[in-house]
């Protein structure tokens, strides 16, 4: 059989199945979605959305370093802060971009995975660029608190995050939740950037590129207990 | 290259304008809609392997998955990627759960009826669930959005949330194992 048949085949076959069942599907839509139709609010321009967790973003990383103190940035260089703080927006930037693209269904690939490995493998090397390294002392005792303070940051942003993202229509939060994480994550990062005055390369690199890493794992953790939730009600729907 | 091949766009012209009805709260436009794209549907959880039980079902749930996410959808985009990315995750959703609780069940000793053939001037043609049968899932989504939606390429890319070459590939691989199967007479012609 050549191509030409098979196609004339799969079209044949692709005529519409049993009428009865057909007709059985129609009805029910119908029933359920028309007795009470109304207006629907179309949501925002994925430009505006994005625009809105990049505000964010800005709002949330800049009253938390300066209820902290803004040690950070009043010890950065001129060249560092302008090498640090546009790429931090531009990657927060692609993080909302992943999260708008998670509120409307085939509205492109997931994001959420490539802006995680993009700061991942990104700050670092900005890091390692911009800063030199002062030994190991106190890694541990000045680490740990800029971990916790930007997961502490993280959080909120998240659950805002969370908060828009339910304004659109989530296919699957566990995406959603790692893209929520990772913008939350770079949130806290530039808080950190903001107000931790170390500027040790190797507490920089690790504790506050690990906030990012962070953060992710919770979203993508929640993001998946919520999908489950939504499939356990699903599923008691579809077989009630 | 066949696969690139797809069927007329004309009866699914106009769903656009249908879909900014439905949105805008027309009923006319909502239940034309619902006419023109439930076959569809069903024909889509049909061909997925165990959907028949529940086909049905899942084209309700989808509907009602499409009427809560009906503010997400922007007027002049494409409907059927839209509608298609909905009906993907229900069907995964439900896979997903479905799967757990028959593992856990006893087999039956008497497999279900499947449901009699499309009806009048049928009897000859092919039965796509057939002709399907024994791809892989994801091959299988990208054969029927293709050949019974007759979506392009990159509407297939977007529903699935792939890229288009992934598309090709898995049309290109699914046509080898249909050719296969017809040269040993597995189908009947």
């Amino acid at each position: 059989m050549n191509d030409d048949a098979m196609e004339r085949m799969l079209a044949q076959a692709a005529e519409n199945p049993n009428a009865a069942e057909c007709d059985a599907a129609i009805a029910r839509a119908e029933a359920a979605l028309l007795k009470d139709l109304r207006p629907a609010r179309r949501l925002a321009s994925p430009m505006t959305l994005a625009l809105l967790f990049l505000a964010v973003f800005a709002a949330v990383a800049f009253l938390f370093a300066a209820r902290l103190g803004l040690g950070g940035i009043h010890a950065l260089s001129a060249a560092q802060r302008a090498n640090i703080f546009p790429l931090l927006l531009a990657a927060a930037g692609f993080a909302a971009l992943g999260l708008t693209r998670e509120m409307r269904p085939a509205s492109g690939r997931h994001l959420g995975a490539a802006a995680l490995a993009v700061c991942l493998a990104g700050f670092p090397l900005l890091f390692l660029a911009n800063f030199r390294s002062l030994g190991m002392a106190h890694f541990v005792r000045e680490g740990w608190p800029c971990l916790k303070a930007g997961v502490m940051v993280a959080i909120p942003a998240g659950l805002i995050a969370a908060l828009i993202l339910r304004r659109g229509f989530v296919l699957s939060w566990k995406m959603a939740g790692l893209a929520a994480g990772t913008f939350a994550g770079l949130t806290g990062l530039a808080m950190l950037e903001l107000h931790c005055p170390n500027l040790n390369v190797l507490h920089i690199v690790v504790w506050h590129v690990a906030v990012v890493a962070t953060s992710a794992a919770m979203g993508l953790a929640t993001g998946w207990a919520a999908d489950a939730i939504r499939r356990r009600a699903a599923s008691k729907r579809l077989h009630s | 290259m066949p696969v690139l091949t797809t069927p007329s766009r004309a009866p699914m012209e106009g769903l656009e304008r249908l879909m900014c009805g439905y949105q805008q709260g027309d009923d006319e436009a909502a239940r034309e809609l619902i006419r023109r794209v439930s076959p569809l549907l069903l024909r889509y959880f049909l061909v997925q392997a165990a959907g028949r039980r529940f086909a049905e079902d899942l084209v309700q749930e989808t509907w009602m998955r499409i009427h809560k996410a009906r503010p997400t959808y922007r007027t002049g985009e494409p409907v059927l990627p839209w509608i298609y990315a909905i009906a993907r995750y229900t069907g995964l959703d439900y896979y997903r759960r479905t799967r757990r609780v028959e593992v856990r069940e006893e087999q039956v000793e008497v497999l279900p009826e499947r449901a009699a053939p499309a009806t009048s001037g049928a009897a000859a043609a092919p039965d796509l669930e057939e002709m399907l049968a024994g791809l892989p899932a994801s091959q299988k989504e990208v054969i029927v959005m293709l050949k019974v939606s007759g979506m392009s390429i990159e509407e297939v890319a977007s529903a699935t949330g792939s890229s288009a070459g992934s598309v090709k590939q898995k049309a290109h691989r699914a046509y080898e194992v249909l050719r296969a199967k017809l040269a040993r007479g597995v189908m009947k012609a």
